[in-house]
């Protein structure tokens, strides 16, 4: 499930520029988290103000509906530069050297190639719902209460564009430790065997108890 | 080119990418586009020219998909179970309810195994994800179980199985997954895997009591709790009850009007707990780590959702669901061997990849195929092939696949439960686990028989809803 | 066969849910331009695979798919001129009129000239019937019964339930009937079909015959420029399906609607007819102001607000008195 994986660090340009960008993308992380909590309070409110004072939260599903792209969207780059989105590494995992940065080089281009497809497709289909000729710059809204809707569409193409940088980064890793031959590459996520992966993923619970 | 053709080769593709390893989420959002291009140019015959037309109209579509697909209030249930999980750790009811199950019900032979799973089952009430339960529980099981005299691979293998009751008892994560990509009433499969999974905690406690009293050196009893001790164990654990109760009640009150809609009924969970867990001192940093893992889980599903919708979109312009699902119905075979042919093809697929991905890299051609073999959509139990309505068979399937992606968890070579316990313990390597857990196997094994052959396990409860 | 190749035309139309009542003018009008030409030009009618609903309008624009349906007060933003047709109390009575009054203001150049912004022109309705309510518990007949009531109803219907003390509730279509269950909402408005699809009626204890409150609208529309590629035949064969297909769609839906008493006997829901005050003090509550606010909001962005309005009083003064 969630790989946890690590990654390197030291002083070369690279490694500070990872550096730098995983403020940005831990914000945006915690960003979709703080949004996932405060469903908590909305719905609270919500269930309360129906049952115990006959006054239902107008708007409910809309409000949500425009949460949910900050929740679930936002801290992909994050994600990424953890190595947390799943993939199957039985193959990749038993690669050395040369040959694994090599794949694992053609991979980041190939995803940062559809991100870079989808930062434009995505920001396209924000454009569509965006006009400043019209009041509150809305071409599109939301069904019960008319909610703008280019807020929410916007968070889409951002959050990509951050995680193509992060793949423009990943690519200079893999393609350095390719070039260099390296044995342990600085800011791209190094696979651990499942075993180390999982005791990763416990220890990550065990600082809490 | 005929667009089934275009499909199955970039289906092909995929799942190349896939097996070499890129991030599934990408492989298939990257399939769908190609497929999307690759589609458009076809139909323009290939007209150099068009070839930028093709690629402007196919960005734009996928580029739809994440913000459309995500932005569904019942998706919001996904990211609601992950919290609750995690702020139900920092609540220490973890603990609690291990304690409570031990003073209570380890009297019997196998007795802390027995505790064991059904504290895990009890976890899995306020959890959507299994792996984390097993290491919680790798945690706090295991030891109390060598200190009197466990097999060590024995004990390693109740907690990796009992792991796996948190996806079918709500809350579930993965139920809820199903339940948006086939389009069906999320509240009744919620519904639907709460007896499933007590059945399968309860075939697991049989199991167990049977190989203690055979073996009699695997698990002893263990007793001499006083009734005084047994009563001030509960109410550490009450909140778990308060939130089961609420989920269910959300969903279906069987002595009324239901409370509210799941999504509703998932939130307000979250909020108790949330609750508990200041009341049990929880600090902001630890707040702060809680929202930070859950963000990640939450993403990463996420991902792997827009991903797939992006090829799924694709699908939809090729046809290939339907094409497959007349393919399937024109076989001469029965509909029932093809059935255990797909639920035996999922546990071969599962033995190799993460259950989340499985489910949804296949649901989009797999489930139309298998309604259009029970007759349909609309079709009544009577007119049939399985002896259930439309939406029935839906819930009933999903039942089914949820639970084979639970025993994937345990099965080798890349049984995700397993290596986490093994991860957790120093003194337990992974073929020890798989040594262990293989009881378990036979147990999963035997109800997913039960399940199939016996329908009513699974649809009594929804259809009283 | 390659000149015959170079001929066919095949487009995708892009609608949602299942077959119903609300899709057969769209599944007709591929049945009747298949067959003038002979097979050459074919729609692909796809329930929800190419889009969300809600972006029907959005895949126009794109070019993902050349025909599609949507309804106005999905997105009120995107195509404010036909959301006309959704004010309160228009005093539609029957499918016709609604075919009348619709075709009317698709025609008006600030509808033609809105929906060529999407790329899109509008080819016809999807005439609904009045969204009367269904509720349980006591029916309710006075103005004052209304107060406090959680109605789900969206859009223009939603606003003339809030100016007379209801509470308009969120929850999607397919949420409804399990919100009824629950008791988050008390009464739904829906069009027949959809009370029978989405189940509202098994819940419900009586259903209002002659609030007539308002409807929304659902127009189909083609992307403009795979209509203009059409050669001269198949235009042909397209624009003179559409009187037919919408023949068939009423047809369809009026035998629908025979059936709707017997539905409605066979559930034991009451049918509850308005006093004739109690509505007309509905329709000041409701109808002026949503008319009033709708006109000046529109006027203020430089749409003939006014004279769209007037068009709709118009034709279905023009509609009643012809039949
Ligand atoms: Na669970
Ligand atoms: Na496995």
């Amino acid at each position: 499930m969630a790989g946890t994986s690590t990654v390197l660090e030291d002083s070369s340009l690279l490694s500070r520029l990872d550096r730098a960008l995983l403020p940005i993308e831990r914000v945006m992380a915690l960003l979709s988290g703080l949004a996932a909590f405060s469903l908590m309070f909305l719905a609270a409110y919500s269930v309360s103000a129906r049952e115990f004072f006959e006054k239902p939260l107008l708007g409910y599903v809309d409000y949500i509906e425009a949460l949910m792209p900050l929740i679930a969207i936002m801290g992909v780059s994050y994600v990424q530069r953890s190595g947390t989105h799943i993939r199957m590494d039985i193959i990749v995992g038993a690669m050395r050297g040369r040959v694994l940065w090599f794949v694992e080089l053609v991979m980041v281009l190939l995803i940062l190639v559809l991100m870079i497809a989808l930062v434009w497709g995505a920001w396209a289909h924000f454009d569509r719902s965006f006009d400043c000729a019209r009041p509150l710059c809305s071409r599109d809204s939301s069904i019960d209460i008319s909610m703008p809707l280019w807020p929410s569409k916007l968070l889409v193409p951002i959050a990509f564009v951050v995680l193509c940088a992060r793949l423009v980064l990943q690519a200079v890793g893999y393609a350095r430790a390719l070039w260099l031959n390296l044995d342990r590459p600085v800011a791209v996520p190094l696979i651990q065997s499942v075993a180390a992966q999982a005791r990763a993923e416990a220890d990550a619970l065990e600082g809490a108890d | 080119m005929d667009p089934i053709t275009i499909g199955l080769w970039t289906t092909g593709g995929m799942l190349c990418l896939v097996f070499l390893g890129m991030r599934v989420a990408f492989a298939a959002g990257l399939a769908g586009f190609v497929g999307l291009v690759w589609l458009r140019w076809n139909g323009f015959d290939y007209a150099p020219e068009r070839f930028g037309k093709a690629v402007e109209i196919s960005v734009k579509i996928a580029g739809q998909v994440p913000h459309s697909k995500v932005s569904a209030h019942a998706l919001s249930l996904i990211p609601t179970f992950i919290l609750i999980g995690y702020l139900a750790y920092y609540a220490k009811l973890t603990t609690a309810l291990f304690d409570a199950a031990k003073k209570w019900i380890a009297w019997v032979p196998g007795g802390l195994a027995v505790s064991t799973v059904f504290s895990t089952a009890g976890f899995a009430a306020v959890s959507g994800a299994s792996v984390a339960t097993a290491a919680v529980f790798a945690r706090i099981a295991i030891p109390e179980m060598l200190k009197i005299g466990y097999n060590k691979q024995f004990a390693a293998g109740v907690v990796a199985a009992g792991g796996t009751l948190a996806s079918l008892i709500p809350p579930s994560a993965i139920l809820v997954i199903y339940a948006i990509i086939v389009e069906q009433d999320v509240g009744k499969l919620l519904l639907a895997g709460f007896i499933p999974g007590a059945f399968s905690a309860f075939v697991y406690a049989v199991l167990i009591i049977g190989i203690a009293v055979i073996f009699k050196n695997v698990g002893p009893p263990v007793g001499g709790f006083t009734w005084r001790e047994r009563l001030v164990a509960l109410p550490p654990a009450l909140p778990i009850v308060a939130v089961v109760v609420i989920i269910i009640f959300f969903v279906y009150n069987p002595f009324g009007d239901a409370w509210g809609t799941p999504t509703e009924g998932g939130a307000v969970g979250a909020f108790i707990v949330f609750l508990m867990a200041l009341y049990r001192g929880m600090r902001l940093s630890e707040l702060k780590d809680a929202l930070i893992e859950t963000a990640k889980l939450t993403v990463m599903i996420f991902t792997i959702i827009w991903g797939v919708l992006i090829y799924v979109r694709f699908l939809g312009f090729a046809d290939l669901p339907g094409a497959f699902s007349d393919w399937i119905t024109s076989l001469t075979v029965s509909p029932m061997l093809i059935l255990i042919c797909i639920l035996l093809a999922y546990a071969v697929l599962g033995m190799f990849m993460d259950a989340i991905g499985m489910l949804l890299l296949t649901l989009p051609v797999v489930y139309p195929a298998v309604m259009a073999l029970n007759g349909g959509e609309f079709v009544s139990a009577e007119d049939s092939a399985f002896g259930m309505s439309g939406p029935m068979c839906a819930i009933w399937f999903g039942i089914l696949v949820v639970k084979m992606a639970e025993f994937c968890l345990i099965t080798p070579p890349i049984g995700l439960n397993c290596f986490v316990v093994a991860g957790v313990r120093d003194d337990l390597s992974v073929q020890d686990v798989f040594k262990g857990v293989t009881p378990f196997f036979i147990a999963d094994a035997i109800t997913i028989a039960l399940l199939v052959a016996f329908p009513a396990i699974v649809l009594w409860l929804p259809s009283l809803a | 066969t390659f000149a015959l190749e170079a001929a066919a035309t095949e487009w995708n139309v892009s609608v949602w849910g299942k077959r119903r009542a609300f899709t057969e003018h769209v599944e007709k009008l591929a049945e009747l331009v298949s067959e003038k030409t002979n097979g050459e030009f074919t729609m692909n009618i796809s329930y929800g695979g190419l889009s969300k609903n809600r972006e029907n309008l959005d895949g126009i624009s794109i070019g993902a798919f050349e025909m599609a349906q949507f309804c106005a007060g999905y997105h009120r933003d995107k195509n404010r001129v036909i959301t006309v047709l959704e004010l309160p109390f228009l005093g539609v009575e029957n499918l016709e009129q609604e075919v009348a009054v619709a075709s009317a203001v698709y025609q008006h150049p600030a509808a033609i000239e809105e929906m060529e912004q999407w790329n899109a022109k509008l080819l016809m309705t999807s005439p609904m019937p009045q969204y009367n309510i269904v509720g349980t518990g006591e029916p309710k007949t006075k103005l004052s019964d209304f107060e406090g009531m959680r109605v789900r109803a969206t859009g223009g219907l939603g606003k003339a339930f809030e100016s007379v003390g209801g509470v308009p509730t969120s929850v999607t279509a397919t949420e409804a009937y399990q919100a009824m269950e629950s008791g988050v909402v008390d009464t739904v408005a829906f069009a027949q079909h959809a009370h029978l699809s989405f189940g509202t009626i098994n819940q419900a204890d009586w259903w209002t015959a002659n609030l007539n409150p308002g409807t929304v609208n659902c127009p189909v529309v083609v992307n403009i420029d795979a209509y203009d590629s059409l050669s001269d035949d198949h235009r042909a064969a397209l624009e003179s399906s559409i009187p037919e297909a919408l023949d068939h769609y009423l047809a369809n839906y009026a035998e629908l609607l025979e059936r709707w008493d017997s539905v409605l006997e066979e559930k034991g829901v009451q049918k509850v007819e308005i006093a004739p005050d109690v509505i007309e003090e509905f329709r000041a509550a409701a109808a002026d102001p949503a008319r009033d606010a709708w006109i000046a909001d529109m006027e203020a962005q430089g749409i003939p607000g006014q004279e769209l309005y007037d068009l709709v009083v118009k034709t279905l003064a023009d509609a009643k008195g012809g039949s």
